[in-house]
Formats: C-alpha cells, sequence, structure tokens
C-alpha cells in the first residue's frame, strides 16, 4: 500500500502528513486532526455527516480519498465558528430545536452555510434541495428548514 | 478497505505512458464517488489505482467547439449545471444534472467517471445516448472516438481498452426547433437509484408540428444496460405528434423494451412509468422548442 504526502489547508492552517492510499479524508480529519465534528456514519457517501467544504464545494468526506487532496482546501465547523453567518444559523437552530440527538447537526450547518454562500434569499425549496444531501432522523427537518430561513432573512432573534 | 496502491501521474501524457505499461491491472480512479464506495463495500477489489484527479487543467471543460459540446471527462455535474456552454436546446443534461445524487455527490462526480462506471443506475448515460454522444478514448498512441452506444456493452463493461483513458464526451450540435428533457422515478427524489429514467431528444420541421428526429432512450432494460427505443423513433419520424400518435408510440415503447424486474420494482410497472414518461417528456420537448 503506497504512503502518499499531502499537504491541504484545514480550517485555514497549513497541514502536511503522509496517508495510506486507502486513507479517506474522514479518516484524516477525525483521526489524524482530530476534527471531531466531522462524523463517521455510513461510510460511503449516503448519509452525508461527514460533508466538508473541499475547494469551495459542499462533499461527503468519507468518499474523497485523502491522497486526491493535494493542496486542497478544506473547511469544516470547527473553521466556519466565528463566522456571522453561522453564529446566525446556530441561533436559529437552538430557536427552533433543530438539533434533538445532535449527530447531523454539524453536516447540517455547514450545508447550510453552503446554501447561504450560494444564495442571499434561498426558497424553501432552495434550502430543501441544498440539504438533502444530509440525512437526519429526528426533527423531521422543518424545523432545520426554518432555522436556516429565518437565518437567511438576516431577522433579529 | 483491501489495500492498494495509488500512482498520481504529473501530467495527461504521464498518465496515457502508465496506462500503456500497467493498464491491465490498473483501475482508473476519477473522483471516486463510484469507485470508492464499491471498494469499500468489498464489491470490487483494485490493486492499483491511476488518480486523474490532479489533471483537471487538461479535462475539466464544458466548451463548444467545431458544431459540437465537448466535456472534458472530469467535468462535474455540478459544473454541467453552472455552464453557460450548455444552450436550452440540452436542457435535457440541467434536467438529470438536477435529479442526480445528491448536492455533494454533484459537485464530486464526474461524465466521465459516469460514463466509465457503466451502470444502469448511471444517470447521464441515457442522456448522452439520446444525444448520439461520442467518447474520445486516449491512449499513448493514438486517439479514437468511438459512439457512447457501441461503448458500453453490458453492466459494468465498456469497450475501453486497457491503456485507454476517457478524456472527452463530444455531444452534437443539435439542429433548430430541437428540444429536450429527462424525467427519473425513484423512491424518493435524492439520491436514489432510478426505478426508470428517460431522455427524450426532439426536433421539429419548422411547422413545429410534425417531427423531423425523435431520440428516446431509457435505462433498466433487460440486460440492464440503458438503450434507445429504435422502433419508437422510426414510428414518430415524419409524423404529426398529435395524441393520437403519441399513445401509439407509448404502445410501441411496451412492446419494443423488455424493462427489467428486480427488488426495487418489477418490469409491469417500470413499462407503466416508461409510458407515462415518453408522453410527458414529448410534451415537454415541444414546449420547450415553442418556448411556452
Amino acid at each position: 500500500m503506497s504512503k502518499h504526502f499531502i499537504t491541504m489547508t484545514v480550517n485555514g492552517r497549513e497541514r502536511s502528513l503522509h496517508v495510506d492510499s486507502t486513507d479517506s479524508l474522514l479518516d484524516v480529519l477525525r483521526n489524524r486532526l482530530d476534527i471531531k465534528s466531522v462524523k463517521d456514519g455510513c461510510g460511503t457517501g449516503d448519509c452525508g455527516l461527514c460533508a466538508v467544504i473541499l475547494n469551495g464545494r459542499l462533499v461527503n468526506s468519507c468518499i474523497v480519498l485523502a491522497a486526491q487532496c493535494r493542496g486542497a482546501q478544506v473547511t469544516t465547523l470547527e473553521g466556519l465558528l466565528e463566522d456571522p453567518q453561522m453564529k446566525s444559523l446556530q441561533g436559529r437552530f437552538l430557536k427552533y430545536n433543530a438539533a434533538q440527538c445532535g449527530f447531523c447537526t454539524p453536516a447540517m450547518l455547514v450545508a447550510a452555510k453552503d446554501i447561504l454562500s450560494r444564495t442571499v434569499r434561498p426558497t424553501e425549496d432552495d434550502i430543501k434541495a441544498g440539504i438533502s444531501g444530509v440525512l437526519c432522523r429526528c426533527t423531521g427537518y422543518y424545523p432545520i428548514i426554518q432555522a436556516i430561513q429565518e437565518a437567511s432573512e438576516g431577522r433579529s432573534r | 478497505m483491501a489495500g492498494f496502491d495509488i500512482y498520481v501521474p504529473t501530467s495527461l501524457a504521464d498518465a496515457l505512458s502508465y496506462m500503456e505499461e500497467f493498464g491491465e491491472g490498473t483501475t482508473v480512479l476519477a473522483r471516486g464517488t463510484d469507485l470508492v464506495p464499491r471498494l469499500k463495500r468489498r464489491q470490487v477489489t483494485a490493486s492499483n489505482l491511476l488518480d486523474l484527479s490532479g489533471l483537471e487543467l487538461d479535462l475539466r471543460y464544458v466548451r463548444v467547439d467545431g458544431g459540437s459540446l465537448r466535456i472534458g471527462a472530469l467535468t462535474t455535474v455540478s459544473d454541467l449545471l453552472e455552464s453557460p456552454s450548455i444552450g436550452k436546446e440540452l436542457e435535457v443534461i440541467r434536467d438529470a444534472g438536477s435529479k442526480f445524487g445528491d448536492p455533494q455527490i454533484r459537485n464530486v462526480a464526474t461524465v466521465g467517471g459516469n460514463v466509465c462506471s457503466a451502470s444502469s443506475s448511471e444517470d447521464l448515460i441515457p442522456v448522452l445516448l439520446a444525444l448520439d454522444a461520442k467518447l474520445k478514448l486516449s491512449s499513448s498512441k493514438k486517439e479514437r472516438v468511438v459512439p457512447l452506444k457501441e461503448f458500453i456493452l453490458g453492466k459494468r463493461t465498456t469497450f475501453r481498452k486497457s491503456g485507454e483513458i476517457l478524456t472527452e464526451v463530444e455531444v452534437p450540435q443539435l439542429p433548430s426547433n430541437s428540444g429536450s428533457a429527462y424525467d427519473k422515478l425513484g423512491r424518493r427524489n435524492t439520491l436514489i437509484i432510478a426505478l426508470v429514467n428517460m431522455a427524450v431528444v426532439l426536433t421539429l420541421e419548422p411547422d413545429l408540428e410534425t417531427v423531423l428526429k425523435a431520440s428516446v432512450s431509457l435505462n433498466r432494460v433487460s440486460g440492464r444496460i440503458p438503450q434507445r427505443a429504435t422502433l419508437v423513433e422510426g414510428y414518430l419520424a415524419g409524423r404529426r405528434l398529435t395524441s393520437d400518435a403519441v399513445a401509439a408510440a407509448q404502445g410501441i415503447l411496451a412492446n419494443e423494451l423488455s424493462l427489467g424486474s428486480d427488488f426495487r420494482a418489477s418490469g409491469e410497472y417500470r413499462a407503466d412509468v416508461a409510458k407515462v414518461f415518453l408522453g410527458r417528456l414529448l410534451g415537454r420537448c415541444v414546449s420547450r422548442i415553442r418556448g411556452s
């Protein structure tokens, strides 16, 4: 099994490390860089709980091979904590009880941030489409949709 | 995941010379949305992967050139959705792209990967079949261009030789008065393997009533590869698109292609859906051509 030396920027910080050819980006984020908001759900790209922003795009990190991340820019929830839009989303998630067990919440927040960075005034359908790749088994999605909608309108709490 | 090596080429020429030497035992990796889950589930094994993802400068583009739309093999589905080069007569590409996988998959999955995976769950194949797409296969010695319909031999089996890499998909420009549409039925809207999908590409005579050419393709045909419905196409050509003609075409479709049964749905159910899709998509093509 070949080893690969990769350098990538994770949450603004340059990280260089040797990875195995079978390591996923998720493996590296959780187990090597100790970034635990990224969850290992299905491991096969179905549930979306490992979603991160890779080179400006929302992706499932469990099916991205780390060896393919040479020079990549990776952003996880940890890298967005100071972002005003993220703070607003977090506030609305609390207000609407959009987190129950919480396992999908980091991915849901990153997906929500991705929607807001692409669409200024997303419709309900835009929001549904934007979070459609992240499974939540608790909330029934509507609290999440309401939270994202309100955060996008920038209304005060 | 069982262990494998990854070769990371420095250029397309390097990738092709690697394939010339080691192509036989090498699995080509684009962005991995199909291959990586299959490796993880041990549905497939690979000892050697050739990673194309670093060749985006060479292989990720959508452009109109020489009367054709040219799509680089590493173009993602999201790239297709955002490309200004895809005109309104090719709306079928955006229809299929917007129903493809989920947002995270669309951001990663490539056109070349989808075609080479050659599974009936690959949503772009019926679309590209209906558009008479051609594939550019490159090797270190030469390039050849083959029609997509000759490329897919069976489920997950293609005509690609071991030293070759799919580098470009070419979609010939459609004549004026053309429109196209796609639909897909699954048990949910996102990240679902289609029970039935269908692409229709229609060109009308200047009267905007009579069919000059119709192309119809769908997946889940017995043998599990996407196919064209050539009898339906032959029936529609030269005919005015009345409701009787559409009904007759739907009848021909049901007889022409036997749709496969599996744990997801029966062939009979799929045939019923396909008939509905044919009527609906022909109608959508006509509205798109007339701009109404």
